[in-house]
């Protein structure tokens, strides 16, 4: 045999083979990985809407939110999915706010790359706690090295002040969103 | 035959030989140390008088886990024991004068076991080291602790009683503007040996003037201030002045005693204008864009690994040697 | 022909001697990125052994029929293709596990110990000894993984696959789970395991002159004795 038909030949059987077996895993996994995929959003949805039943994503919000239902399919809040920067990169957070947005009912980090042992802190429940019933007008707050004394003010980090900072930053620019879409009826 | 040779037992002797010049100073390395160990006293004094006694503990506790691990390590490797030529306690003394008041005891043993055998010991010891070992050990506490390391407390005799933030941590994250003054004297956050401005120069130009430190370096590292930082100021003048840049933090510390020490600084004259401006550059830049308030450490760390090359490229021509472009002339 | 090793050495040297890590210093990336803790060093180096047995198998078996100028490329897409099955089925099955090694899982592909095996080894020699370097291999990188993300994760969070061992008064230091950690303990580790080989090396010089001595040949025992 000729060296070149040699060599064209082996490379692409291994090419096709390698693709048929790699369709196939793919055909295996893509459902999996996408129910996991739904099945985290919605655990998080629940987490932070704990009375809600069901959910309906906003369309054409530009961003993305949910419409949280609970048993009769009132609505009884919305929880909000939001990022920006945190101190080494994007912070996703997810938030869940009363029907009105006057209050934060939960929230918690879903993605963010801090510096471990530190600015991860955030993503613990210390931290997360204090956004509970909290007040988000005019703005959420935050306070370094005391407790937090009026209805929308957190309490920083000790050493992570940045990165706290952020999320309190994330969750007012995304409250802002909100109440813009609001006004223009997009809530509906 | 072999009974012959073997009745006259070999004897070995042996040389040391080392390449000429054969110059004699007259430092001895022992005595470097202590000097530089007593032109550190007015810091010493002042981190009491301004934090209390507790801060002497600190000290003892550096100064001792250094020369322990530095015995320690000498005698695991087999070397010559040299704990009392005083390098080692220079170096504990040095890295506890960086570290915040009240700092816990355990994490400043840790600080200088990392100085010492990390920073030093595994190079090869006294001379081998690129960084300075002190340094090491603070850029180790600053990653492994650092909630405690920027956990400041307030001097005995705060005045405006604000805040116990350092000058830049409270112009970076609060935007409030130190006095000057204050800082000049010490009344303010900061590390130990660093927040006495007045303490650190006292010390500083007294080196300079028994000739152990060479001037160029703290010079051109205040020149490059006053240039660099001058630059940031004139186009933005939300940025520090060049005074404050000069009086806060560690600056004046880092220029006096760490930026000098003899291991980690360039040998030519030219090549200590490079490595002082070099420093300035780098902390201006940490100072304004970096996430941390301050960065003398992370400057002159930075540029201790630019020294070899520095060396490399201000070696003096040899006396008598042409240029190799006039050869062609 | 060369000399053909034992069966159980063509696995042992993977594991000790011949270290990928510990001695070859292969595949350092991965090593040094992921190991923050043992369960992270553990998957990483199941997931390198897997695709380095599967290809190594596969490569050792059709080794004669890739003619010598494509090898590289071959080698390069069947390596790729078990990674991403590694990859596809951690995502479908393990999404914490898959999320917490992020990008690393892709980039086995490109880890030089799989393709160094597989240029080394399984292209020159029959699929049953390429199945036993693969896997001793495999097991050397598991362990040193493992070793490396057990010390981080114990001086740098206390804990050991996730179980508290050392008690809350002991202050985590946090720069071992920083990529500046890795770096230390992958030296340090590196220093200890040279150490242990020079001691050996040491004294089989020593055991050699001894030998020397005693037959009575001092001229040649002294000639080692310099050197």
């Amino acid at each position: 045999m000729n060296k070149v038909t040699q060599m064209l030949l082996v490379l692409t059987s291994i090419g096709i083979l390698a693709g048929g077996l790699l369709a196939m895993v793919s055909d295996w996994a893509s459902p999996l990985i996408a129910a996991n995929k739904k099945a985290e959003t919605e655990a998080a949805i629940f987490r932070v809407q704990s009375e809600g039943k069901s959910y309906e994503k906003i369309k054409n919000a530009g961003f993305e939110v949910y419409k949280v239902m609970s048993e009769n399919s009132l609505v009884i809040g919305y929880a909000l999915v939001y990022e920006g920067n945190g101190f080494q990169g994007k912070i996703r957070l997810i938030c869940g706010l009363t029907e009105d947005l006057e209050k934060i009912k939960s929230m918690e980090i879903l993605e963010q790359v801090e510096t471990p042992g530190l600015g991860t802190k955030v993503t613990e429940i210390p931290f997360t706690d204090q956004f509970k019933m909290l007040q988000t007008s005019p703005m959420v707050n935050m306070v370094k090295g005391v407790p937090p004394e009026d209805p929308n003010e957190i309490q920083a980090i000790t050493g992570a002040t940045i990165s706290s900072k952020a999320v309190v930053e994330i969750i007012n620019n995304g409250i802002a969103q909100m109440k813009k879409l609001r006004d223009a009826g997009g809530l509906k | 035959m072999t009974t012959e040779t073997t009745a006259e037992p070999k004897q070995k002797v042996y040389f040391d030989l080392t390449t000429s010049p054969h110059l004699h100073s007259k430092w001895s390395t022992a005595k470097v140390m202590w000097f530089v160990n007593i032109a550190l006293a007015p810091s010493v004094a002042a981190a009491i008088v301004f934090f209390g006694i507790y801060q002497a503990i600190i000290m003892v506790t550096a100064v001792a886990f250094a020369v322990g691990t530095e015995a320690a390590v000498q005698s695991v490797r087999k070397k010559q024991v040299t704990w009392f030529d005083g390098s080692a306690a220079l170096t504990g003394l040095l890295l506890a004068l960086t570290l915040p008041p009240n700092f816990s005891l355990s994490a400043t043993a840790i600080g200088s076991v990392v100085a010492i055998g990390l920073g030093k010991q595994i190079f090869g010891g006294l001379g081998y080291n690129i960084f300075n070992p002190a340094l090491v050990g603070r850029a180790f506490l600053q990653a492994a602790f650092p909630v405690q390391i920027t956990t400041w407390t307030q001097p005995n005799f705060a005045v405006d009683g604000i805040t116990s933030a350092t000058p830049l941590a409270a112009l970076k994250f609060d935007k409030i503007l130190t006095e000057t003054s204050s800082m000049a004297i010490g009344n303010v956050g900061g590390s130990l040996g660093e927040t006495s401005a007045a303490a650190v120069l006292v010390g500083g130009i007294f080196l300079i003037v028994v000739g152990i430190v060479n001037w160029r370096i703290p010079l051109s590292m205040i020149i490059g201030m006053i240039v660099f930082g001058g630059i940031f100021w004139f186009i933005n003048p939300d940025n520090p002045t060049p005074v404050f840049h000069i009086f806060a933090g560690s600056f004046l510390f880092g220029a006096m005693f760490m930026a000098t020490d003899w291991v980690t600084s360039p040998i030519t004259n030219k090549g200590m204008w490079m490595f002082g401006l070099g420093i300035s550059l780098i902390l201006v830049i940490i100072r304004i864009f970096g996430g941390l308030p301050e960065g003398v450490m992370y400057s002159i760390l930075f540029m201790n690994a630019f020294v070899p090359l520095i060396n490399r490229y201000t070696t003096p021509w040899v006396f008598g040697a042409i240029k190799a472009e006039k050869k062609n002339e | 022909m060369k000399k053909q090793v034992s069966l159980s050495k063509e696995y042992l040297k993977g594991v000790w001697e011949n270290n990928p890590i510990l001695i070859q210093l292969l595949g350092l990336c991965p090593t040094l990125a992921v190991t923050v803790s043992a369960i992270n060093g553990l998957a990483m180096g199941l997931a390198a052994t897997f695709v380095l047995v599967m290809s190594s198998l596969l490569i050792s078996s059709i080794r004669k029929i890739i003619p010598n100028q494509i090898r590289i490329a071959s080698f390069i897409v069947i390596i790729a293709t078990f990674v991403t099955v590694v990859d596809l089925v951690m995502k479908a099955k393990f999404p914490d596990l898959s999320k917490a090694l992020g990008p690393f899982i892709p980039l086995i592909v490109v880890n030089c110990v799989i393709l160094g095996r597989q240029e080394a080894f399984a292209s020159k020699n029959n699929p049953g000894r390429a199945f036993l370097d693969a896997v001793g291999m495999g097991t050397g990188f598991t362990i040193a993984l493992l070793v490396l993300g057990g010390i981080r994760e114990i001086i740098g969070s206390r804990t050991f696959f996730g179980l508290q061992v050392l008690p809350d008064q002991y202050e985590p230091w946090l720069i071992m789970i920083l990529p500046a950690g890795a770096f230390l303990t992958l030296g340090l580790l590196l220093g200890i395991s040279n150490m242990y080989t020079d001691r050996k090396k040491r004294t089989e010089h020593e055991s050699i002159i001894a030998h020397y001595k005693r037959v009575g040949r001092e001229d040649i025992a002294e000639q080692l004795e310099v050197k």
